[in-house]
């Protein structure tokens, strides 16, 4: 890992981060002369995030003209996306097929809904538009591309005043040829509008997900273009010479002309970078198989974490299965569950106590937040218990009420459930956290048992406001014997983004059986589009370094779902057979050495290696701070603990919980007997005895 | 069974510890299926999600249940299967690592290619002590019988059907029992994928087996197993509750099946449903006859599914069902109707008649919940399937879904196209993958502007697909719901029914069709499949006018239908 100054002129000095979540903008800048790293935060600012930022950049005492690169991760789409705030756009497409995007899969994700139905399209049938073109499957031309058709449909498309044009043919990703054509011919005459092809985002086949995918370009594509260059025009006013990058859902940064172009390429921008900063922790202490886990207010999200990489999906539903819109582009596999700090605890009409996903959000918050809560949530829970400190949370910010969290508890849950004895309310909130717990655990589980990994061979990094306070009760339930909590839980994303290196990501159908001459080709496929990314990855971002990996997506002839097996370095029918079967054999406990196995799709990441800092200039300077105790109650009981504050444990410290470390944004909780040291990182590494 | 360890004394459960391991049970039947949809081999599996993955306790009744999965497999379709073993075996006779499998029509009473397999799961410290059986319901995509996939309305008893297995071990204490692997393999057409779909059978089975009893270890076995029980007592007051918000009273409905492919006769469908205080019953006397041809189905794949179908739909519970969320509903069904059939009947189209039974016991209860229940929905399979036997080439099957219009609610429009009220999570089979690999090329895939039931909240829509054939081969389809459309509620009118047109080479007249077998398309015959329309809720006159003007933009009704069914007067011309 070299620890080099980023481009830019010769005063700009520093590496900037920018996250922007839904509550707050985090900003982290690393000083790559003085190696000091500041983190400075500011509340969003809907009507202009720019504003926020710029108050980041002010507290953190530095102007634009200091950064030599910014590293930018954004909610901006994926709100949009749901809020349904985007452009007003149109979708072009084959003649007969304009419903495609409508009817979706026709399916019903949850059965017994008698009243179930979808979200309106992206894209409403009234401004979905035919022309006559056909491609075959082997994408051969049936019927060429009709350009009147389309010149008098762009008079149409200038007069409605659409913003936005997708376009989507039928079998485009066998040849892109009318695609291209359609959507060149349109950017001519609609010259203010934003114009997008399927093929430009997924050369994969499978119409909805594809045609889904295009019009959710479109959709956001304006915004997004708007935002980028107004941010790319504040930032030069103030002096900035540096590169503006944008945090890709792959785990990758991208250039802003490739973000204008590709916005859905952010469309988890920001929690990606939690992942990343992971990934890198990770393989700087040695540990191969990471859970990474993060827990804020609303939700816990978690995502495997193995040598340094992460699987991606292909397919991303916006807004989850049961209703969002599909999205074939790369993202880092994060599974979700609503279950969060301000997760709601409460028992149904059977008086059986649930967590969540219903969630008290940071207005009104928790009751202890005195904001006007009335229902118990997880952070009260915690706060009974012991484990928060109601006067150094959020380094005071936010003095937290015990009296009224109890209150609500025993009203709420503890009386209800006949535990009405002087323990009543700990036993509640003890419940309370027991589930919270099993709720996350089923996440991890489901992550890991999907790809036919044990999460006993996982190590727990957990980071979020409220990923050290659980981490030790999942991995116990986990039977996870390690956790690690890194420095700046509570501003982890934002330190993610400082590592990335540049990414694209790039996929192509494939449908041949497993034998040589299909071998052949797929290595003349590979290196075509590792020539080509790497063009727009060194051009983008003259890296260091570009690595390329390659995977296949197979199967069993027969089957109808697929593996990515990671190929790389693989040029002939039995190595690529071996790595199928393992990797099938390791996910699904069998495997048929006789059946004959088939290419769905190839896919290629390139990285561009980008300069960072060492992770070990990144935690603030140490200070002093006297020990003190509290009782913690764990398993029901009130055990006096340790609470230490985080920024005085130097390196090389260790001890044996209960314990509580406080830090600004974050507190750990280390179980009775777990021992707990902090490593040459500054990290903390907690072994939790089963 | 009285070797079965029950605890002398009810082991009290705290309600944290009871939550703690309902979730956990709900993980394992999910990590199961996700494993299950992923691994399987034909796309009755992993598209159609055709099977249902299950916890069943040591009595054979089902604790808990993937939420995925088909519904009409919801019913404890994996617990009668086990009863039936638990019966000829006994538990002493069902060992660690034996795998059974059933799909006798006298047992589950459906088509022979729901195929049930279980494996018992002995845990504690000497693996004494049965925790119930691991079980999953699977369509197998052939194992013989007179029709490729056993698509067909010829048959006339259920051994034209295919193979039988009754309660039959496939395994035997961790060991392949490779006679009866053979045996399989022998008797369907494509023993490659049905091998490739058992493998992924039996691991799912064994993996969910090992996870139960990591899970029941954790907590305690006593305590697991006095946890099922009160998961079990909690859906049942669940159900009861829900059962109460529905005033008493005796409700009753009536349509028919327009025929069953081969006799032109409609076939009378007919339930009373009575609801008292907190039990429901389903009555279903008056319902047709037995029939000579595969319209039947048999007691418990038949009128009991339904009801239980109906009942889960009715009172929308959020967590998946388990046999104490039955125990409420009660079922009268006389022997011999066409859907509690003798153990002998053709059953190869059992599920025709289900979604309409299921959807009429529903409507009959829309004069007591009219809040709840919605328009009729489309509600016959009206898939297309493109097959060659051997006579054309290699054969092959190919399944196109059809998809159709649901019902309009209280609260909104109708949705859709969806499959029919015995799917689910079904999905369409992309056009892009079609197009590889049946002779056709598709030209037009739209919703079917009109279809949907007029109604101050309209019914959904249905789809047009066309598709020209580039190469020959036969049709299978069945289409149904004219005699009986897709009815409206409250004022609500009637969605259009589903058809098939066809228009030969040549020929100067289309021929419009709904039940084929065999019929055979060459080079250059076009077929358009037109699914049906949801029917309307409330009069069409209450209808908000900016719905019928966006309707009427997007195409969604006609200008006819704008003037003649909502009374929109337009401008001339425009």
């Amino acid at each position: 890992m070299k620890s080099s100054p980023p481009r830019g002129n010769g005063s700009a000095s520093h590496a900037v981060a920018v996250d922007i979540g839904g509550t707050f903008t985090d900003l982290v800048a690393f000083d790559y002369a003085t190696k000091n790293v500041t983190y400075t935060k500011a509340p969003t600012t809907y009507d202009n995030f720019a504003d926020g930022i710029a108050t980041c950049f002010s507290k953190a005492d530095l102007t634009p003209a200091a950064a030599g690169a910014v590293y930018h991760g954004t909610t901006l789409v994926i709100n949009a996306l749901i809020q349904r705030r985007g452009a007003k756009a149109a979708l072009v497409t084959t003649k007969g097929f304009g419903d495609v995007l409508e009817i979706a899969r026709g399916n019903r994700p949850d059965p017994f809904d008698y009243h179930y139905y979808r979200d309106e399209p992206l894209i409403p049938r009234e401004r979905r538009f035919e022309v006559t073109e056909r491609m075959d499957p082997r994408g051969e031309i049936v019927q060429p591309l009709a350009l009147d058709e389309l010149d008098a449909l762009a008079v149409e498309l200038r007069r409605s005043d659409v913003d936005a044009v997708a376009v989507f043919f039928m079998h485009s990703y066998a040849n892109p040829a009318h695609e291209q054509q359609a959507a060149q011919r349109l950017a001519q005459l609609l010259p203010d509008a934003f114009v997008t092809a399927s093929t430009d985002l997924c050369r994969e086949w499978h119409e909805y997900e594809r045609v889904s995918t295009a019009a959710a370009n479109a959709y956001i594509g304006p915004q997004v273009k708007t935002y980028i260059r107004r941010l790319e025009s504040d930032l030069r006013k103030g002096d900035f010479t540096g590169v503006l990058s944008m945090m890709g859902s792959n785990g990758g940064v991208l250039s802003t002309e490739r973000a204008c172009t590709q916005p859905i390429a952010l469309v988890e921008s920001g929690p990606v970078g939690g992942c990343i900063g992971a990934a890198f922790y990770a393989q700087a202490l040695g540990f191969e198989n990471v859970v990474s886990f993060d827990m804020g207010g609303t939700t816990a999200k978690c995502a495997l974490v193995e040598e340094g990489r992460f699987a991606v999906t292909s397919t991303y539903y916006v807004g989850g299965y049961v209703k969002g819109v599909p999205i074939k582009s790369p993202v880092i596999e994060i599974t979700e569950v609503g279950s969060g700090g301000g997760s709601i605890a409460w028992l149904d009409e059977l008086n059986q106590l649930h967590v969540g996903p219903r969630s008290a959000g940071s207005t009104p918050g928790p009751v202890c937040y005195g904001r006007g809560g009335t229902e118990p949530t997880v952070t009260d829970a915690n706060l009974l218990l012991g484990r928060l400190n109601p006067a150094n949370f959020l380094g005071g910010e936010i003095p937290l009420d015990v009296e009224s969290a109890a209150a609500a508890v025993r009203e709420r849950i503890a009386e209800p459930l006949g535990f009405d004895d002087p323990d009543g309310v700990l036993r509640a909130a003890d419940g309370i956290i027991a589930i919270a717990t099993v709720i996350m655990s089923g996440a991890i589980r489901r992550i890991s048992v999907e790809h036919g990994r044990d999460p006993r061979d996982f190590v727990l990094f957990c980071y979020g406001g409220g990923g050290p306070l659980h981490a030790s009760a999942l991995a116990r339930d986990l039977a996870i014997p390690t956790v690690v909590v890194p420095p700046e839980p509570g501003n982890f994303s934002a330190i993610g983004m400082l590592l990335a290196d540049a990414r694209l990501d790039h996929a192509t159908t494939f449908v041949h059986p497993l034998d040589a001459e299909s071998v052949g080709k797929m290595s003349a496929i590979f290196a075509g589009l590792e020539a080509e990314a790497a063009g727009t990855v060194r051009k983008d971002f003259s890296p260091a370094d570009v690595i390329f990996e390659r995977f296949a997506e197979m199967r069993y002839r027969g089957q109808r779902h697929n593996i990515k097996v990671p190929v790389t370095g693989l040029v002939d029918v039995a190595g690529i057979r071996h790595a199928f079967e393992e990797d099938y054999r390791r996910r699904y406990g069998h495997g048929d050495a006789q059946a004959l196995v088939e290419f769905q799709a190839l896919h290629v990441s390139t990285f561009g290696r980008l300069p960072r800092p060492e992770l070990s200039q990144l935690p603030r300077a140490a200070t002093q701070s006297a020990v003190a105790t509290r009782p913690v109650s764990f398993g029901g009981r009130p055990v006096e603990s340790q609470i230490f504050q985080r920024s005085a444990l130097a390196p090389g410290f260790s001890g044996v919980g209960p314990a509580i470390v406080e830090e600004y944004g974050s507190t750990t909780v280390v179980w009775p007997g777990d021992r707990f040291e902090v490593g040459s990182m500054r990290e903390i590494l907690i072994h939790c005895t089963p | 069974m009285s070797t079965v360890l029950t605890p002398a004394t009810e082991t009290a459960v705290d309600p944290v510890t009871l939550e703690v391991i309902r979730h956990g049970l709900a993980s394992i039947a999910g990590q199961i299926e996700a494993n299950i949809t992923r691994t399987a081999f034909s796309p009755h599996i992993s598209e159609y999600k055709d099977y249902a993955v299950g916890l069943v306790g040591t009595d054979g009744y089902l604790v808990a249940q993937a939420r995925g999965g088909i519904p009409i497999f919801v019913a404890d379709s994996v617990g009668t299967a086990v009863r039936d073993g638990l019966q000829i075996y006994g538990i002493e006779r069902l060992h660690h690592g034996d795998v059974v499998l059933c799909n006798a029509a006298a047992v589950q009473g459906q088509h022979l290619n729901n195929v049930v397999m279980y494996t018992p799961i002995w845990a504690g410290a000497d693996g004494k002590t049965l925790l119930g059986f691991f079980a999953i319901n699977a369509h197998w995509g052939d194992i013989g019988g007179a029709a490729v996939g056993a698509g067909t309305y010829r048959s006339t008893d259920i051994f034209m059907e295919g193979l039988q297995l009754r309660s039959v071990k496939l395994e035997s204490r961790g060991e392949p029992i490779e006679e009866v692997y053979r045996i399989i393999a022998s008797n369907s057409r494509f023993p490659e994928e049905l091998l490739g779909d058992i493998a992924a059978q039996l691991s799912g089975c064994l993996m969910g087996r090992d996870l139960t009893i990591g899970l029941a270890e954790k907590y305690g076995i006593e305590t697991f197993l006095a946890a099922t029980r009160l998961i079990l007592e909690r859906s049942e007051q669940l159900s009861r509750a829900k059962i109460r918000q529905i005033p008493n009273g005796e409700y009753s409905a009536e349509g028919v099946m327009d025929n069953d492919g081969v006799a032109d006769d409609p076939i009378p469908l007919k339930v009373r449903v009575i609801i008292d205080d907190d039990e429901m019953t389903v009555d279903f006397t008056g319902m047709a006859p037995q029939r000579p041809r595969g319209f039947n189905s048999g007691r418990h794949g038949g009128g009991e599914s339904i009801a239980r179908l109906a009942f889960k739909y009715l009172i929308g519970i959020d967590e998946s069902a388990n046999e104490g969320t039955f125990r409420p509903l009660k079922v009268i069904l006389p022997e011999g109707t066409i859907i509690s059939a003798s153990d002998d009947a053709p059953m190869a189209q059992y599920n025709a008649p289900i979604p309409t039974t299921i959807d009429l016991i529903l409507k009959a209860l829309a004069p007591a919940v009219p809040e709840r229940i919605a328009g009729g929905h489309f509600g016959s399979h009206s898939s297309l399937s493109f097959y060659r036997s051997r006579s054309l080439g290699r054969p092959f099957k190919s399944s196109d879904s059809g998809h159709g219009g649901w019902g309009a609610c209280a609260t909104h429009d109708g949705g859709g196209p969806f499959r029919t009220m015995s799917h689910g999570d079904t999905r369409i089979v992309p056009i892009e993958v079609q197009e590889t690999r049946v002779p056709f090329r598709v030209e037009e895939f739209r919703l079917r502007t009109d279809s949907g039931g007029p109604g101050k909240f309209r019914g959904g829509l249905g789809f047009v697909r066309r598709y020209r054939m580039l190469g020959p081969c036969l049709a299978f389809s069945n289409v149904d719901r004219h005699l009986t459309e897709p009815w409206g509620v409250q004022g609500g009118r009637p969605g259009v029914p589903g058809r098939i047109t066809v228009y030969k080479k040549g020929a100067s007249e289309p021929e419009v069709l709904f039940k084929i077998e065999d019929y055979l398309l060459e080079e250059g015959d076009v077929i358009v499949l037109e699914t049906g329309g949801g029917g309307g809720y409330g009069p069409p006159e209450e209808r908000a006018r900016e719905l019928v003007e966006r309707d009427l933009s997007r195409g969604y009704i006609s200008r006819e239908a704008a003037e003649r069914d909502y009374g929109l007067k337009l401008p001339n011309g425009r």
